[in-house]
């Protein structure tokens, strides 16, 4: 009985999603490494292989990493955030005039913006678990709010910049061999990560996302729960805002626009099922880091250098890529038929 | 047949291949807009590509499809990992841009502007299209020969706090009191650079000056906006029209004779020069210091400081203005 079994085991370690995915950015990144290094003019080697372009992936992830750590919880509960980009732009215009025209130092500031951010999370959090609204409908609501108040902050003119060195250093420099803002990426994932597989609150997540219903006939606190994952969300892309501003050494009401759409593709392209009752941590930064090879590694093509359309390219891919998420969604399930189906073979 | 099909797989990646090396020989030159959908970038672009088929240089021209800093931003990352050996933008955001202009000259890039500058210690030069001076005395000049010398007009600018509208306001005051004493400036009004905002003030300012001979705005939106307030007064002719403008935007109005003539500097010529700059710099012709650029067909800019000047701007009016496509 026991040897027909650990190949079994095996099978089941490399038919689990998260393998797979893993498996397909590994080939993505050796592709990109294969056909986007080159050595230039000046016989310098330069593109996809370079060190520079490691740390430059690493850096444009972090703030669509963050929002999409911050959504996979809601997501998990079968809810949706769609205000996170425009938060990220409204937190990052308030962290620009908190210092800027108030006067108050960047930690101080920083402080500020990340309560503000939480407070708005806490507005969905309300109107969702309160009124009973749809999250769907509340946060498209919140998704233009958030984005029309940066506009009308800033006349959609106004743009803060010339930032602190000692600020720029957060979104610019390394630390320790690693960009500064991938240390505060790292900290935020493993608590998500904490949060959702390895508390009551995590498992109450996935019992609310199954069954709302069953979760309140079971007890537990759904309101409650429901809103502290928006709160985090708003949290999260107020750390993601400041980020950015710092990267950038800008704050503009532009800021982030889009990003919500990048990070729920990262989701749910990472496992976690649009449905809710199931997903991982592991698989949302997977996901992540698979979009943002495929733009970076894209972006190093020659190929597609010479067409002048980087953006598009990349922003045509992702959306086949989230189609395939979707599709893939699905995948987990037939491949643990199919397990089922050998297994009883 | 499967044998067949290897081979011209085979020959078509040794053809491609072939190709990518023989273009990598070349200068590499990165051009980018503030938005590469505008229609003023695509005449830039133009002349860009005349300029770099006469050097035999390559151009990449890339940019945002709305103008989008953080997004110029990736774009001249993704130049300083391909290593060109030029890179030459119109900044959306002069601060925005700069730290990574910064790390493309550390990288070894050469960096110049053109359109909308950069911070200074982030480019060598900027290609400057129009100086205050040419924009201002052009405008007023044009104004005088309409108006014969002598009347009132008024002129719309974007806002009244806008630093380079205040410039130009400044300079046209001046020109006035030193060369067309007889021309009188009654009134300058803000637009907000929305044509609607312009059309109801130039309204305004018709109904409350019954002797206002012209109308100029300074700034492109209020062109059209003047324009299309004197044609529902039916004043055409009687109030004229002048001021910044895209030919494109304003040629129903020159046609149906209520814009005279609107000016701009020549677009495709700013992407020429911009395009003969960096490769000169490139190939160290063009040093710091220098007083003067000679630039193919164009013949010779001057330089002032770090200013490549474009030289003074174009008036389209009736007779050419269908010859400009932006």
């Amino acid at each position: 009985m026991s040897a027909p079994d650990a190949p079994a085991g095996w099978k089941r370690l490399f038919l689990r999603y998260e393998m797979l995915l893993f498996a397909a950015l590994v080939a993505e990144w050796l592709l990109f490494h294969y056909f986007g290094t080159t050595t230039n003019r000046r016989g310098v080697v330069v593109g996809f292989g370079t060190m520079d372009r490691q740390f430059d992936i690493l850096r444009h992830s972090c703030e669509i990493g963050l929002l999409a750590l911050a959504l996979t919880p809601i997501i998990i509960t079968a809810g949706i955030d769609l205000s996170v980009g425009s938060l990220l732009g409204l937190c990052a215009i308030l962290f620009g005039k908190l210092w800027f025209d108030g006067g108050l130092p960047i930690p101080v500031a920083a402080g500020l913006t990340l309560l503000i951010g939480a407070l708005a999370g806490g507005l969905n959090a309300g109107l969702i678990t309160g009124l009973r609204l749809p999250p769907l409908i509340v946060t498209l609501g919140t998704y233009s709010l958030f984005r029309g108040l940066a506009e009308a902050i800033t006349h959609g003119a106004v743009t803060y910049t010339d930032f602190p060195t000692s600020f720029l250093f957060v979104g610019q420099e390394r630390w320790l061999g690693l960009p500064v803002q991938a240390w505060l990426f790292a900290l935020v994932a493993v608590a998500v990560w904490l949060l959702v597989h390895r508390t009551v609150f995590g498992r109450s997540f996935r019992a609310i996302g199954f069954s709302p219903e069953g979760a309140r006939y079971a007890g537990l606190p759904v309101g409650r729960r429901v809103a502290l994952a928006y709160v985090l969300a708003g949290l999260i892309a107020a750390l993601a805002a400041i980020i950015y501003t710092a990267r950038l050494g800008q704050a503009k009401a532009d800021a982030g626009t889009g990003y919500e759409l990048f990070a729920i593709t990262a989701v749910v392209l990472g496992g976690t099922s649009i449905f809710g009752g199931k997903g991982s941590v592991t698989g949302t930064l997977l996901g992540v880091a698979l979009i943002a090879v495929l733009k970076s590694g894209l972006a190093t093509l020659p190929i597609v250098i010479r067409l002048n359309a980087a953006e598009e390219i990349s922003g045509l891919l992702t959306g086949a890529l989230l189609l395939a998420a979707l599709t893939g969604s699905v995948l987990p399930k037939i491949l643990s038929s199919l397990r089922s189906h050998r297994q009883a073979g | 047949m499967k044998h067949l099909r290897l081979g011209v797989l085979a020959a078509l990646f040794t053809a491609v291949a072939a190709v990518l090396t023989a273009a990598d020989a070349k200068l590499m030159i990165a051009l980018m807009p503030k938005a590469k959908g505008n229609a003023y970038f695509i005449t830039v672009k133009a002349g860009a590509e005349k300029a770099a088929k006469e050097l035999n240089v390559e151009l990449l021209f890339d940019g945002p499809t709305d103008s989008n800093a953080a997004k110029q931003n990736e774009i001249v990352e993704n130049w300083i990992t391909l290593g060109v050996d030029v890179i030459a933008v119109a900044a959306e955001n002069k601060e925005g841009l700069s730290t990574a202009l910064r790390k493309a000259q550390k990288a070894g890039t050469k960096v110049i502007t053109y359109d909308a500058d950069a911070l200074p210690d982030a480019r060598t030069y900027f290609v400057n299209q129009a100086t205050p001076e040419g924009i201002a005395y052009g405008l007023t000049d044009e104004a005088a020969r309409l108006m014969n010398g002598e009347g009132e007009f008024a002129v719309i600018t974007a806002t009244l706090t806008a630093g380079n509208q205040r410039e130009w306001v400044k300079l046209i005051e001046a020109r006035l009191k030193s060369t067309y004493p007889k021309l009188k400036l009654i009134a300058v009004r803000p637009s907000d650079d929305l044509k609607d905002k312009a059309q109801s003030e130039a309204t305004a300012l018709m109904s409350a000056n019954p002797n206002l001979k012209l109308l100029m705005a300074i700034c492109t939106p209020g062109t059209p906006g003047a324009a299309e307030a004197v044609k529902q007064a039916g004043k055409a002719g009687q109030v004229k029209v002048i001021g910044l403008g895209l030919p494109s935007e304003n040629r129903r109005y020159v046609h149906d004779g209520v814009t005279e003539s609107v000016m701009l500097w020549n677009t495709a010529d700013l992407g020429y020069l911009t395009i003969y700059a960096a490769d000169a710099l490139a190939k160290d012709q063009l040093k710091a210091g220098a007083t003067s650029f000679k630039a193919g067909a164009l013949g010779t800019f001057e330089i002032k400081g770090d200013n490549i000047l474009l030289g003074k701007p174009v008036i389209f009016n009736k007779a050419n203005i269908d010859q400009f496509e932006f």
